[in-house]
Formats: C-alpha cells, structure tokens, sequence
C-alpha cells in the first residue's frame, strides 16, 4: 500500500499513539469503567426494583434517558452527514475530520439506544418490537430505522478504513500479534489495484450517498414519535428538519470539542488547523441561525395561537418560577453566543470557538430536556394523581448516574478506536494548498517514531 | 522547533495528577443529592410487620348472595366471593361454592359450583320441585367452606315465590309493553299491587334502562318503549322486565324479543383510520418497503464490493515504505 510523502509524514507522526498505550490512556479507561460501574448499579436497581427508583411517573413517562437518547443519536445523524457531505462533495480542508466524525457517528449510535432501551419497563418483551410489529407505529419505524442506520454508519466507517488498515497491515509497528491480525484481516487483502480501488470508489459513494437522506429520514422519524403525538409543544410540523438542523448543529459543536481535545492530546496542530476551526466555525454559526430561525417559530406559532394547551406549556418555559431560566441558557448559549462568537473577529479563535461550541452542546441538552419535560407536565386529561412527583419530574441519582455511564462509555468507545485507528485519516490525507499558517508554530514531529521507521 | 523542560514536564505531570485527582473525586460525590422522596413507598411499623409474621392470618372473604326468579319457573342461584386484602379488593376465583336450600326439616344440598375468573357461581334450579316452608318462603344458603389460606363463609336470602309476566302491544305507531306481577306463594296466583318494576333494553355489556312502571290492584303495569332503540340486523331488541332486590321476592326477570328496534347491519364496515387499526395504509407499507429495499439494497451492493475486493487480492504484495 503505497502512500506520498505528505500521507507518509502524517502515519508517521500519528504512530506512536496506536502503538503506546500510556499510563494516563489506562487512568482515563479506568475512570469510565468505574463510571460505567456506578450505572451499572443504578441499572441493577431499576431492574430489581422498577422504574420507581427513577423520576418518571404516570404523568412525565419520559425523563433524562429519552434526552440523553435524542442527544446521543442527534450526534449520530450529524456525524453521518457531515461525513458524507465532505466525501461527496471532496471538501480538501475537510479530510482530516471525517473520521473523527465517523467515530461520533458509530459510538454515538451504539451508546445512544442504549438510552431507550433504559425507559423499557418490561426487558423480556423487548423481542415483540420485531415479532409483533405495527408499521403504523411512530416506535416501530423509529427501530427499523435506527438499526437501518447502524449497519450502514458501520459500514461507512470501515469502508473509510479499509485503505488505512492496509497501510497498517503493511507497516511494521510495534503492536501486539493480535492488533497486527486484526489490521490484516479488516484489511480484506486490499493491495491500491486499480480494479481494488475502483471496488471501494463505488462502495464509499454509494454510502456516501444514501447515508445522508437516510440520516435526514432517520432523524425526521426520531422527531416524529413526538410529532405524531397530539401533545402540546410536539404536535408540529416543523419537528422533522428542527430535529434534523438540531441534531447537525449539536453534532458539529462535538466535532469541534473533540478536534480541539485531539489537537491538544495527540498535538495534531498541523491537521486539525486554525484554518479547519475558524471554517467549523462558520459551519457553527449558520447552522446557529438556522436553528435560531426554527426556535423562533416555534415558540412565536404557539405563542401567537394562544391555544390553551399550547399557551400552557410556553408560560411554563418563559416563566422564570419554572423553565424560564432553562430556558434563557438553552437560547443565549445555544444560538446567539455561538453566533457572536465566530462572527467577532477578536474572538474568532479556537479556543473561543470550542468554548463556544461547548457551551452550545450543554445547551442543546438542555434544550432536547425542555422539548420533553415540560409537554410531559401538561398533560391534556387532568391529572388524576397530584403528588408532587407525579406533577413534575425530577431526575433521581440512578438517572444521573446511568446517563454519566453513557457519557463515559461515549468517550471511552472513542479512546479505545483512537488507540485502534489514527485520528486523521492517512490515505485520504490530500496536501493543502497553503501549507504555511501564520497561528501555528511549528510542531515537533515524534523523533521516536521517525527512528522506528 | 519548541523543545520540552524536564520542569516543564513535571509541571505537567503535576497538573494531569490534579486534573485526575479531581475526576476520581467527581466520581465519589453523592448523586443523591438529586434524588427525591418515594410517596408510594410505605413501610410498615417493625413491631407490626413482626406480629404479621408470627401469626399468618387467613383471609375473610366476603360471600354476596343473590336469587333472580325467571319466567320460566326457575330460581337462578348467583354468589360473588371477594376479599379486601392490604386496602384492594380481589375477586376469587376457583373456589367451590355450594348451594343448599334450608327446610325446617333439615338443610337439602342442591349443588355445588366453582366460582370463575370473576368470583361469581351461578346455579339455575327449577322452582317447581322446591319445598316452601310454612310462611311459603324458599330460603337458599351459600357456603364456602374456607381453605388453608380462607375463612369459612355463607351467606342465606329468603324470598317468596312470584311470576313476572310481559305482553308486547303495538297500537299503530306506539309501543308499550304490559306486564303483570303475581305472588305464587301461597299456591294461588295474587295480583302484586304497588311495586315499581323496570323496562330495559339489552345492549352488549348492561341493560338499558328505558323506563319503569307501577303495578295497580290487577298486578298490572304498562310502560312506553321508545321507537328509535337501535336494534340487531333484522331490528330485534330484547326487552328486559325486571324487579330488583325487593325485600320478599328479591330479583325477578321476564324478557321478549320484539323487531321494535332499528336495523343496524352486522357487516364488518370498515374500520376509520386510527391507532388501534389493525393494518396500516396501504400506501405505508408501500412506501416503508420501498425505502427500506432501497437502503438494504445500496447495501447489499456494497458488501458484493467488499467480497470482489477480497477476491482480487494480488499474490505480490506491494509494501509501503515505512
């Protein structure tokens, strides 16, 4: 497998980190297994003991494992077509991020089920999904639909992969037999033969291209178990590309924290340039216009209609004894910081920008908890239980503990692919233009693994 | 080139050790703080839970004993057995259930039945062959005699016998039935004066209450029926004559069929779009399958690739640089 010079630098400078598994990898795994451990009890009550030891009740059926779902899956579609796009259209700056966004889109999509699968009271008729489906079903479609994705999204990352495996298999680095097996065996023998190339040309388009309408459905039909639903604050139109530019917009906010976090672990400053941030950043804020434009509407429609159920809900959301505040952070950080942030050039920097990207995601959680939560307390039969509890929902510990075991297994599925695969791509790696960039200062190259080669 | 400091990597070794330090003791704060109060938990007093245990108390149930006399000279015989067990009450079902009726020469046993999924056992016994006593009353008793984990219970009800009688008449448009009661138990057949009985109509689940009337010295009352009561394909209703719980002859039924009612057809019709459909639109699985052999099909391409691809690994390998 050959690779050029540029291709050549960038595998050798990324080596060390699939080739080392430092002390502070091994603290950092430990850390989300001990995560994942704590939600491993909190499962083990709910199971033991039923959905009381959560805060879900007769009236708010839906908690924090259906928001952190939506978040979860949001990444997913958003990774996915971001990807695509970039194959599709061969953006040149954005080669280094597809397969960072391919790894948010598969972990993501593994972690993000998971989530549903928390809010199902009886585990033993999970199978009835498939033997006794109703098509008319918002639910069902969502299932077909999400295990749809996953083979595909799958498929799409290990397309994307299989000429860099063959680089790998090809190098001889300092891995354990069985890593070394393994790069052999995904590499499917592939060798750069016109006849191999033309093979997998046509399989990464023809992902490419029914990955992004597939994300575009998958995530529509997401939206659509609550906009079928005649609730308040659901019942909407706009639910499917709300969802759909929510769910980029979130995604490219991950992008960005985790290219910056990689730049800083790996120092992959020459890959993941200034440049990539600042052109992420525009990506940012119209995507932060957008969504704005759709949030406006949104409340503007239902406040406008004056509709009882509907003014319900949105006095609750702006009523500062309620969501008003929630709601004040979920505008302010999730659309007009980001906005002011890449279009003021002082602040048009990258740790600016990840702050500001940060800032968003958190915002973009809370806004996904302020879609369900709120709609769920008003309910349109008067409520036949007045407990406290069962007016409004309040999260219990094994929620927040299960869904910081789902943060943690998120993160820890991405460490453990990047001590599998290098970050930035290699063999798609093109040369840009203007190599030389004025913010960067010049970056030691691993002197260790040039030695090795 | 910027080179690294041995102080300057102690200095950042130091902060990765404060950054975990912090992380390990994010793990360790006490998430409850979040959690909120279960109301639906209650939890007995320790003295009272550990008296419940010494002594395993048997249940008591409760015994509802009823006799409906029908127009066909037969008593029907009906019990209910439930019990209220920690503030909710369950139907028991599977229990036997006896019948008896009680003479002054002695109890004689009728028969007995198990009671079904909604704790009800009914018995129908032909009046005729029954013994009055003195007073020409009929005194039933039902019995459950207890098991290992119930109290024994009966229950006895004393009515006199009667007969219920209802006539159809149909006067050009209008439609009444008329109906007459009668004491049968002093052997001779005594016109029931002064007692409310009511009309209902048959539906799928309760009878329709749709009027009600007195009888006079005859024994005798007539009620109205209205003419737009839907009724089966052909316009049957079943009318429903019927005195309840009354205090000497306790329930008494008579009922007829009469094409009084509205043809409603039986046909399936049907069914409006809804969520309980039983099938979704055609265009809906036509569209769902389209889309998914589409995306499965894009796959399945895809894979045949992926083998091609295998297949046409070349024997001379050809090594990169590294």
């Amino acid at each position: 497998m050959e690779l050029n010079s540029y291709q050549q630098e960038a595998f050798n400078y990324q080596r060390p980190n699939i080739e080392k598994f430092s002390k502070s990898n091994l603290l950092w795994i430990v850390f989300f297994l001990l995560w994942i451990m704590v939600g491993g009890y909190a499962l083990y009550l709910q199971i033991a003991h039923g959905h009381i030891v959560t805060g879900m009740r007769d009236n708010v059926v839906w908690g924090l494992f259906i928001v952190n779902f939506i978040f979860f899956i949001g990444l997913s579609y958003a990774g996915a077509i971001i990807s695509g796009l970039l194959h599709l259209f061969k953006v040149p700056w954005g080669k280094p991020i597809i397969r960072l966004s391919q790894m948010m889109t598969i972990t993501s999509v593994i972690v993000g089920p998971i989530f549903i699968l928390l809010c199902v009271g009886r585990f033993d008729r999970l199978h009835h999904l498939f033997i006794y489906p109703r098509l008319q079903s918002p639910m069902t479609w969502d299932v077909l639909a999400i295990l749809t994705y996953f083979v595909g999204s799958g498929l799409f990352l290990y397309i994307s992969l299989i000429k860099d495996f063959a680089v790998y298999r090809d190098t001889k680095m300092n891995v354990p037999k069985w890593k070394q097996k393994l790069y052999t065996a995904l590499a499917l023998g592939y060798r750069g033969t016109a006849s191999q190339k033309r093979h997998l040309i046509i399989s990464q388009n023809l992902l490419a291209i029914i990955i992004i309408p597939l994300s575009i459905m998958v995530s529509s039909i997401l939206s659509w178990i609550f906009g079928m639903t005649l609730r308040p604050g659901w019942h909407s139109t706009i639910f499917g590309p709300y969802f759909v530019l929510g769910a980029l917009y979130s995604g490219c906010g991950v992008l960005i924290v985790a290219m910056w976090a990689y730049r800083k672990m790996y120092k992959l400053q020459n890959y993941f340039t200034d440049k990539l941030f600042v052109n992420l950043g525009y990506c940012m804020m119209v995507l932060a216009a957008a969504y704005g434009y759709f949030t406006f509407s949104e409340y503007f429609t239902s406040w406008f209609g004056s509709a009882k159920w509907d003014a319900d809900v949105i006095n609750k959301l702006f009523s500062l004894q309620e969501y008003g505040w929630w709601t004040l952070f979920a505008n302010l950080f999730g659309i007009l910081v980001p906005i002011a942030i890449v279009a003021i050039p002082a602040t048009r920097k990258v740790n600016w920008i990840t702050l500001a990207s940060f800032a968003m995601v958190m915002a973009l959680w809370v806004k996904r908890y302020l879609i369900i939560v709120p709609t769920l307390e008003t309910p349109a039969l008067p409520m036949q239980d007045t407990r406290m509890e069962y007016v409004k929902y309040t999260a219990t510990w094994p929620e927040w503990a299960l869904t910081f075991a789902g943060i943690a297994s998120f993160l820890l599925l991405f460490t453990l692919i990047s001590k599998l695969v290098t970050v930035v791509p290699v063999s798609e790696l093109e040369e840009p233009l203007h190599q030389h960039n004025h913010h960067l200062e010049p970056v030691v190259v691993n002197q260790e693994a040039i030695q090795t080669v | 080139m910027k080179a690294f400091t041995t102080q300057a990597a102690s200095a950042l070794k130091l902060r990765s050790a404060i950054i975990y330090a912090g992380l390990m003791m994010l793990l360790f704060i006490p998430v409850n703080i979040f959690a909120q109060a279960d109301s639906t938990k209650k939890e007995a007093p320790a003295a009272e839970a550990a008296v419940a245990e010494e002594v395993p108390s048997l249940i008591g149930p409760s015994l509802n004993f009823i006799t409906v006399q029908k127009a066909n000279n037969s008593i029907d015989l009906k019990a209910a057995m439930q019990a209220k067990v920690k503030g909710t009450f369950y139907r028991l079902s599977l229990l036997k259930v006896s019948f008896v009726l009680v003479t002054e020469t002695g109890d004689i046993p009728l028969g007995f039945v198990i009671t079904d999924q909604y704790g009800k056992a009914v018995l129908n016994v032909k009046a005729d062959s029954l013994k009055t006593n003195a007073e020409g009353k009929l005194n039933f008793k039902a019995i459950f005699a207890g098991n290992k984990g119930m109290e024994p219970t009966e229950e006895e009800v004393s009515i006199k016998r009667a007969h219920l009688e209802i006539t159809p008449v149909k006067e050009d448009s209008l439609l009444t039935v008329q109906m007459k009661l009668t004491d049968l138990g002093t052997g001779a057949e005594t016109p029931v004066p002064e007692t409310t009985v009511g009309i209902f109509v048959a539906r799928l689940i309760n009878p329709l209450k749709v009027g009600e009337g007195t009888t006079d010295a005859d024994g005798a009352a007539s009620v109205e029926i209205p003419n737009n009561l839907p009724g089966d394909a052909k316009g049957n209703i079943t009318l429903i004559a019927r005195l309840d719980e009354n205090e000497i002859y306790g329930n008494i039924e008579a009922s007829i069929v009469q094409p009084w009612g509205l043809k409603v057809s039986d046909k399936l019709t049907a069914l409006p779009r809804a969520l309980w459909s039983p099938h979704p639109p055609l265009w809906m699985v036509i569209t769902f399958s389209i889309l998914m052999a589409v995306v499965w099909g894009h796959y399945i391409v895809i894979v045949v690739q992926l083998f091609r691809l295998r297949k046409e690994e070349p024997h001379t390998a050809i090594t990169t640089k590294a």
